[in-house]
């Protein structure tokens, strides 16, 4: 009796583990992008001037100075936009940035931990640059997406 | 009393400079704030009295605000023995990546100082390269300059791009022991003479950091006191610096080197002189957040030059370095915090020595 109730619990949990993995938000199909504000007129980026951004070099639209802000609310996020970005490891990106208050006075990017701040940040700026997983923006009017930076 | 109204305008810089700077507050300017404090400890003979750059604490502070062209930039290096205005720059960016700067700045003609400057936590190794030090080390070219600075750069290609630094001012006056260049703070005694700096760099890829390029100054430098003068046999030197350097990334390795040829020619009687002095320092990043680095500097006719001599101030320290070898390992055990240890063995004009350091260096915040 016992064996057949520990097989019927084994059952059980699998299916509620299979349940789970079925319904929980997959991967697949996310989509980390680049916004702006939706009062901004910023043209699409493209990759070079992204990067160029976010090491602190100087990228104007429209006789407007563009601001990067860094979007650290998440790890997953962090690591793509290094992958993606920036192309250079967590250490070096930090030490780079740090480098840029030593050059010439340069004003490190923005960082924002909290992801609702940083799209109420954006929104409120039509010279911040940011970049957020697509979901958490596909409902939002106060801003626009500019482009894809990865996608799975 | 020039520091009492020093305080007050760094007091109040520093309290506009709102580290959180408010990107919400939908204004167009924005400012940093940034301290690099480092603690070292030496063992090995040859060094009892510390020099201000390798002080047992200094600390760096950098304070800087960008409104729309504008910006305004500071660096304010303290040291148990020291505190001074290393840099106070007012500038304006003519187009994207164009710099005019006006006040005191670095000297562009350097290969390492216009990468780290005065932070210690972004140089790997410990210490500098003797031909790099400066002015209060016994530092061989003027490194502080108080004039016009114009920075640009440039797009070459589709991805290198082209750095042109130059600068026009006032160079330091010299008296034994060394420079003294303009305080912005302070008296400033004796004539001081002209300065020209470049430095043209190529960037094999425009957003990257690796560079390599050629390097010029030109000094006219009065001698201040009649010792001075007397050793030189001149009232005043002209010296022409030569130089080429590299800074050159390659995946896990990171390679930095520069030569300079040192032209010193002197006023009436006194025998023009000449000498020349290079580096190369290898680092490769390791597991477990550890660099490895190593160093080799090198130099000929410096232990005959008069020039040179009149920066051995005879207290008994190594000064002035012909030769080193260095080598050693750092450790980035937590973020913005690094434990780094070196070893060395000196040549100086008078002795030789190993010497061992060890130092902790942060960036805060």
């Amino acid at each position: 009796m016992k064996i057949v109730l520990a097989k019927v619990y084994a059952a059980l949990m699998l299916s509620v583990v299979l349940f789970l993995c079925a319904i929980a938000p997959a991967d697949a199909g996310e989509e980390l992008v680049l916004i702006v504000s939706a009062q901004s007129n910023i043209d699409p980026l493209d990759s070079t001037l992204v990067r160029k951004l976010f090491l602190g070099l100087t990228v104007n639209h429209l006789g407007s100075r563009l601001r990067p802000v860094l979007n650290e609310s998440d790890e997953r996020i962090k690591e793509l936009f290094l992958q993606n970005v920036v192309s250079m490891s967590d250490s070096n990106y930090d030490r780079y940035i740090l480098r840029l208050s030593l050059l010439q006075g340069r004003t490190q990017p923005v960082v924002f931990k909290d992801k609702k701040k940083l799209i109420d940040a954006i929104a409120a700026d039509p010279s911040a640059v940011g970049y957020v997983w697509a979901k958490d923006v596909a409902h939002d009017a106060h801003v626009k997406i500019l482009r894809v930076l990865w996608h799975d | 009393m020039p520091r009492r109204w020093l305080s007050g305008v760094l007091a109040a810089l520093l309290t506009s400079f709102n580290a959180s700077t408010a990107l919400a507050e939908h204004e167009h300017s924005s400012s940093e704030f940034e301290v690099f404090v480092a603690a070292e400890g030496l063992a090995g003979p040859g060094q009892p009295h510390r020099r201000d750059d390798d002080s047992w604490f200094n600390a760096d502070v950098i304070f800087g605000m960008t409104r729309e062209k504008f910006r305004v930039f500071g660096e304010y290096f303290i040291t148990p023995e020291e505190h001074d205005l290393e840099r106070f720059q007012v500038g304006y960016e003519l187009v994207p990546d164009t710099m005019v700067w006006v006040g005191r700045f670095h000297q562009p003609a350097s290969g390492w100082n216009t990468e780290h400057h005065h932070g210690r936590y972004l140089q790997t190794a410990i210490t500098r390269p003797t031909i790099e030090n400066w002015e209060d080390e016994e530092g061989l070219i003027p490194q502080h300059i108080t004039g016009v600075l114009v920075e640009s750069r440039r797009p070459l290609g589709r991805e290198a791009g082209l750095q042109v630094s130059g600068g026009i001012g006032a160079s330091p006056t010299l008296s034994t022991g060394g420079y003294s260049p303009i305080n912005l703070i302070d008296n400033n005694p004796g004539r001081h003479g002209l300065s020209l700096t470049a430095r043209l760099a190529y960037l094999p890829e425009y957003v990257g950091t690796s560079s390599t390029g050629l390097l010029y100054g030109h000094d006219h430098v009065f001698l201040r006191s009649a010792a001075a003068s007397a050793a030189l046999g001149s009232s005043r030197a002209t010296l022409g610096i030569y130089g080429a350097y590299a800074d050159l990334a390659v995946g896990d390795w990171r390679f930095i080197g520069a030569a300079y040829y040192a032209d010193i020619q002197l006023d009436g009687p006194g025998r023009d002189e000449s000498f020349v002095s290079g580096y190369i320092q290898a680092e490769r990043q390791l597991p477990y957040h550890l660099t490895a680095f190593a160093r080799t500097e090198d130099s000929a006719r410096m232990q005959k030059s008069r020039y040179v001599s009149l920066f051995d101030d005879h207290s008994g320290d190594i000064d002035i370095t012909l030769r080193r070898l260095a080598g050693g390992l750092r450790w980035d055990y937590a973020r913005r915090q690094a434990l780094s240890l070196e070893l060395s063995h000196v040549v100086s004009l008078d002795k030789r020595a190993y010497q061992a350091r060890f130092q902790w260096s942060a960036a805060i915040p």
